[in-house]
């Protein structure tokens, strides 16, 4: 399949801070992908990096196989970056209208507009709009460039949750189209609905890559529950896994749901109430990005 | 898409009450009151009426204010917005947005002009010839040039909070000290040397040498174009292309937990 975006060994550094570290990542076209980290871990520099906006210290960036600012410049990519604002006074048609008239073969401003759920807002004045509609009339800008890759760095950073809806349903729009799609979060629920592949990063280097469900997987543990009297605690089994008990309830954190279920089930304990939940993202996500996991590249991909 | 952004520059200053009122509306009050307080003196031979004199003064003071706020204050708010960054992930390059500001800032810098003359003419009954007109309005348009330029280097130099205030005071600085309110030949000899050496007053005595029946001198286009080159040079020392590289840096050097 082509290659939309590809990172070869690529390396940021700001002074003594080494902002993306050797960061290798090769993106097909059509794939709508995750960059999860936390602030910090090195997403906004790898977007400046694709865009143009940085030099690489070492390593290669491409995209659609030319220079970042030569795809800029050619329309073949386009970003909404953190941060990023609007011309004041105009209206969302003339300011979509502007960008427009930057790119080689754009959209127009109706579809770009409709994309963003925007339609009816055409003609509203951009210091008029609520932060809901500023944050999809910004993807308009995007979206109207017609490039077959867009960036979007934290695009729903400071939005409220009914806002995140729209932003994403605006989204899921575009990449239904064929696009290929990188967006930079570190919410993870947005994450498990909007993307097929997740790629975690920190400290400017991947630390996980896979789907949503796998990255569920990599670092977390399962959680088994149950109630348990006191006086039961001497009959409880060896369980796999870390155990706690606090107001009667024992949780135990487990690589091996089955096997703690199993192992219940044929004791004598008097347990009762049993639920067992899979790993929560967060959880995968922290161990995964903590300072105290060792996470090299290799042993984390999944 | 040079055009198109200076299409929109100029639109969103025509829509702003505040360039209305303060470009076009108070310097067309204020030669309405100067013109009727100081205008009706009888005249030397060789002096300007007063309604004339004052014309050219508040056209200047209209057209300053027009070329210096479309610029300055809306540069330093862009930057701080995140426009400029925006558009520096676009294909447009730095020259294109700058021409197109530059060109906004004089464009919106004509209407403060024309039309403080246009209530001359109406209102005071001025009359010039009409070659005068054709020279006059072309070459104090073009002498508003160093006041965008002024206005880019400032909208680089300093904060959003900074620009608006900075931008004004110096206008008004300028604006006293170079004559546009007190004729500086009614200023005692140390100011007026001061006076001599600003755009401000260079700007008024173009049109005060046009409307007095001769060529702009040497000295007021030298003052004007060196004036002119040197807010170019600091607009290129104060230019940054974006704030891009500043923010990220600052922004990962602190990792916080994912939220």
């Amino acid at each position: 399949m082509e290659t939309a975006i590809a990172l070869d060994r690529a390396t940021k550094r700001f002074g003594e801070r080494t902002a993306v570290d050797a960061l290798t990542l090769e993106i097909p076209r059509g794939a709508t992908v995750a960059l999860l980290g936390a602030n910090g871990a090195g997403k906004s520099t790898t977007v400046g990096l694709l865009m143009g906006l940085h030099t690489p210290d070492a390593g290669r960036v491409t995209v659609a196989g030319l220079a970042p600012r030569t795809a800029v410049v050619q329309g073949r990519i386009a970003a909404m970056l953190q941060d990023c604002g609007l011309m004041p006074g105009v209206t969302a048609a003339e300011v979509v209208g502007l960008c427009r008239r930057m790119y080689p073969a754009p959209l127009r401003v109706e579809e770009a507009l409709e994309l963003a759920g925007l339609r009816e807002l055409a003609h509203r004045r951009v210091d008029r709009m609520s932060g809901g509609q500023a944050q999809r009339l910004k993807f308009a800008l995007v979206a109207v460039a017609g490039a077959d890759t867009m960036l979007l760095d934290e695009p729903t950073r400071a939005l409220d949750v009914q806002g995140r809806r729209e932003f994403w349903a605006a989204m899921r729009n575009c990449a239904a189209s064929g696009r290929t799609i990188l967006f930079a979060t570190h919410y993870l629920d947005e994450v498990e609905e909007n993307a097929d592949r997740v790629v975690v990063v920190a400290r400017g280097r991947i630390v996980a890559d896979g789907t949503p469900a796998q990255i569920r997987e990599a670092g977390g543990k399962s959680v088994v529950r149950f109630r348990l009297p006191a006086p039961s605690m001497s009959q409880l089994p060896e369980l796999p896994g870390r155990l706690t008990v606090e107001h009667g309830w024992a949780t135990v954190r487990t690589a091996d749901p089955d096997t703690v279920v199993r192992l219940l089930a044929r004791s004598d304990a008097a347990w009762s109430d049993l639920r067992v939940a899979p790993p929560s993202l967060d959880d995968s996500f922290l161990a995964l990005t903590g300072p105290t996991s060792p996470a090299p590249f290799e042993e984390a991909r999944v | 898409m040079t055009l198109h952004l200076f299409r929109l520059e100029c639109l969103r200053m025509l829509r702003d009450p505040r360039y209305l009122a303060l470009a076009v509306v108070a310097p067309i009050g204020f030669y309405l009151l100067f013109a009727s307080l100081f205008g009706g003196k009888p005249t030397q031979p060789g002096e300007l009426p007063g309604t004339v004199e004052i014309m050219v003064a508040m056209a200047a003071y209209g057209a300053i204010w027009g070329a210096l706020s479309s610029t300055g204050p809306r540069i330093a708010h862009e930057r701080s917005s995140g426009w400029l960054e925006q558009l520096r992930a676009m294909p447009v390059t730095g020259r294109q947005l700058l021409t197109a500001k530059i060109a906004a800032g004089l464009a919106v810098a004509l209407p403060a002009l024309v039309l403080v003359c246009v209530t001359a003419v109406a209102v005071k009954g001025v009359r010039l010839d009409a070659w005068q007109w054709c020279v006059l309005i072309p070459a104090m348009w073009l002498g508003s040039l160093p006041f965008a330029l002024m206005g880019v280097a400032l909208g680089f130099a300093v904060g959003p909070e900074a620009a608006f205030p900075l931008s004004y005071a110096l206008y008004m600085a300028g604006s006293a000290l170079g004559g546009l309110w007190v004729p500086p030949a009614q200023l005692s000899a140390g100011l007026r040397s001061v006076a001599h050496a600003l755009p401000t007053n260079r700007l008024a005595d173009v049109g005060w040498q046009i409307v007095g029946g001769h060529a702009p001198t040497v000295a007021d286009v030298a003052v004007l174009a060196a004036w002119s080159v040197g807010f170019a040079g600091l607009a290129v020392l104060a230019y940054r292309p974006g704030k891009a590289g500043r923010r990220a840096r600052a922004d990962e050097a602190s990792p916080v937990a994912a939220g």
